[in-house]
């Protein structure tokens, strides 16, 4: 067991028991910093593996801006501190998430396992990474990009039908009446 | 870069909808308006009154503590009726004088025994010296007297009479004004003795008459 | 891992921590002086003697003095943990930002995007402070500080691949050899765009609704006192030593100027301090920016200028190449 193991099954731990702690917590801001610290820790995964670059995007895009975005979502939400039991999942739900988990776990292992060998660094290089993505990869790399622009066009889309018909006012009542309604405080 | 003075219209869709640049051009010299003068101010020499390292310039009237000259003070009380604080001691005896000329009847005198101002009370008004016939009271422009215990911001005669020294002269009078009451009864002419016929007789009743009253 | 190895990572360590700990006060002395005197002030005149130079020292004193107040309905953990989150990325980012060839704690092979990368973390930390204090002030500034952080991320990130395109590399010592004079009017519109992103990440004014104190108290930092508020301050002028100093390697050219060869790292201080006290004019001279007008600067100025700049480095690029 070399030293370059010990580091990718440290950061590989962290980054599953962060997960774990994600999925579990009560608190759904919690959740969402355990999500950073997860994700962080995938980061360090590629770092160990000699993906510098990716390890960099994986912060910069996703701990800088999807959780950021997250967050923000939360905090518009009534984000309680502490647990609340009228959010929470029923005991049902959760044994049957959890038999879902540990299947698809034992699923992935099994396939995974298997193929595992002790952790071979090479260091890719930023030109080799683009020559890799935008030579070989180019056609499904510009579908996403294309997928994206689509839901980014949609949801423009979806937002612009609620604005047009009726005026402002109409606008803000209905939104608010909307937020009301999803509150759960009709009183 | 942006519009500030523009009123931004309630809705954000009617704003996308047309172009919302009408005041281009007055946004960007007022940034740099900004730059330049901050830039300016850096350069020019500092307003800052280094107050404990060099003293202020005070105006010649301003109310720093009011200073007694105990010389003047006849203890009239005066100025402690006027005081809308009472916050103004005084105690004072009578002392009785010896007649000067046989036969003559003795006089008495207030004499001060204490003056006191609380400025822990005094809220500066300045009608206490306003009051005063006999000019004992003064403004002085000293101010630093602050004391760690509000009760010794109650001062005697003694230190009230320290502060004299710093009341500064009046101001000169304006070039055509009336001259000051005291020159004016230095210089007047000395009283003769008083004779009946020196006064002319006041009619004891008079008929009315229109212009009388003037 | 000799021992002569083991000794040099001990250095450069505490190298940085030390710079770490020095530079930003020596920003924040800056900002006392030179905002004083553009108010036509003088500033502190007394900490330490000689024009009030220990001012930010006793500060500091006072901060740790203070009372280390959690709120009741807090989130506690998230709460205490949120000033290490805000304060630790910009110590990370300083390492690998070079003052001159040699003088450069760890030499990343991308490190543009790794300042990138670490600065973006630093938000979590107000976001983290907004919402565990539980108080509506200190999330109405957090919502502020996420939006804006989103939208001034892009044209930062956009401005910055121009330049890394420019110079074909995404280290920040062959960005800054790469560098040329020329550089200087053909990188103009990407150099305003980070100039302005950058103080707007920073939160500072003329972009400081996040913490608008005469709106929202103190946005984030509203309950914090004492030690913890004084990371957050810390972090805000660390802010600014590693945005100057990542201003000046990116598009200055560093240490580039007579006699880079021995006072290369006093060249890039130089140019970085200038920077910094553009930063702090510019807080002086203007004022704040509304909500909407911030967000209409970042999406409807910043990024279609910012892809310009990409587009026309681009074009050059491949022209040239």
């Amino acid at each position: 067991m070399t030293g370059l193991d010990l580091a990718f099954a440290a950061v590989g731990v962290v980054a599953a028991a962060s997960g774990l702690l994600a999925v579990t917590t009560r608190h759904v801001v919690h959740a969402a910093l355990w999500l950073v610290v997860c994700l962080g820790s995938v980061a360090g995964c590629y770092l160990v593996l000699g993906a510098e670059l990716v390890a960099l995007v994986q912060v910069l895009v996703y701990v800088g801006a999807v959780v950021v975005l997250v967050l923000f979502a939360l905090m518009l939400t009534r984000a309680p501190i502490g647990p609340r039991a009228e959010i929470s999942t029923s005991r049902l739900h959760r044994a049957l998430a959890a038999v879902l988990g540990a299947g698809v776990t034992v699923l992935l292992a099994s396939v995974l396992l298997p193929l595992a060998h002790p952790v071979d660094r090479h260091e890719t290089d930023t030109t080799v990474l683009s020559r890799e993505l935008f030579g070989t990869w180019v056609w499904p790399f510009e579908v996403l990009s294309l997928l994206l622009l689509a839901a980014l066009v949609a949801a423009l889309a979806v937002s612009r039908v609620g604005a047009r018909s009726g005026d402002v006012r109409d606008g803000a009542a209905r939104a608010e009446a909307e937020l009301r309604t999803a509150r759960g405080d009709a009183s | 870069m942006s519009e500030p003075t523009k009123p931004q219209p309630a809705n954000p869709a009617s704003s996308n909808a047309r172009p919302a640049r009408r005041s281009s051009g007055g946004a960007v010299p007022g940034i740099l308006k900004g730059l330049a003068t901050t830039a300016r101010t850096l350069a020019r020499p500092t307003h800052t009154a280094e107050y404990p390292d060099v003293s202020p310039h005070l105006p010649p009237r301003s109310r720093g503590v009011i200073a007694l000259l105990e010389e003047n003070c006849t203890s009239c009380m005066l100025c402690a009726r006027e005081c809308p604080d009472w916050c103004i001691y005084i105690d004072s005896h009578k002392e009785t004088i010896p007649a000067t000329t046989p036969g003559g009847r003795d006089r008495q005198r207030n004499v001060l025994d204490r003056f006191a101002i609380d400025f822990s009370l005094c809220m500066y008004c300045g009608i206490c010296i306003e009051v005063c016939p006999f000019d004992a009271l003064h403004w002085s422009p000293e101010f630093e007297y602050s004391e760690l215990d509000i009760r010794d911001l109650l001062h005697e005669k003694d230190r009230l009479g320290q502060w004299m020294p710093t009341v500064p002269p009046p101001p000169a009078l304006d070039e055509h004004a009336a001259e000051p009451a005291e020159v004016a009864a230095v210089n007047k002419p000395p009283r003769t003795a008083r004779t009946p016929t020196a006064r002319p007789a006041r009619p004891t009743r008079v008929t009315p008459a229109p212009e009388g009253e003037a | 891992m000799t021992g002569a190895d083991a000794l040099e990572v001990v250095v450069r360590a505490v190298a940085v921590l030390a710079a770490f700990l020095v530079l930003p006060l020596l920003v924040g002395q800056t900002e006392h002086k030179v905002m004083a005197h553009m108010q036509g002030r003088l500033g502190p005149m007394y900490a330490g003697g000689f024009h009030g130079w220990a001012q930010l020292v006793a500060d500091g004193v006072k901060f740790v003095q203070k009372e280390d107040i959690t709120p009741a309905a807090a989130d506690k953990g998230v709460f205490r943990f949120a000033p290490a989150v805000a304060l630790v990325p910009y110590l990370v980012a300083m390492a690998v930002i070079p003052l001159s060839p040699d003088v450069v704690a760890a030499d990343a092979p991308a490190g543009a995007v790794f300042v990138l990368a670490v600065t973006a973390v630093g938000i979590l930390g107000t976001l983290m402070a907004g919402w565990a204090s539980a108080n509506k002030y200190s999330l109405l500034g957090a919502m502020r500080a996420a939006a804006q952080l989103l939208s001034y991320e892009l044209p930062m990130v956009l401005a910055v691949a121009s330049v890394c395109l420019a110079a074909g590399t995404l280290s920040l010592t062959g960005i800054a050899h790469a560098w040329s004079p020329w550089w200087l009017l053909w990188q103009l519109p990407g150099a305003v765009v980070f100039l302005v992103s950058a103080v707007a990440e920073l939160q500072r004014p003329p972009f400081d609704m996040p913490v608008a104190d005469s709106e929202i108290v103190f946005g984030a930092y509203t309950e914090y006192t004492g030690l913890r508020f004084a990371f957050f301050l810390l972090s805000e002028y660390a802010g600014i030593v590693v945005m100057s100093l990542l201003f000046t390697v990116l598009y200055l050219g560093g240490w580039q100027g007579p006699l880079s060869d021995q006072l290369g790292w006093l060249w890039t201080v130089l140019k970085g301090f200038c920077i910094a006290v553009v930063v702090i004019w510019l807080r002086v001279a203007w004022p704040r920016l509304r909500e909407d007008q911030l967000q209409r600067l970042a999406w409807l100025v910043l990024v279609p200028l910012a892809l310009a700049q990409l587009a026309l480095t681009g074009v050059w690029v491949v022209l040239t190449a």
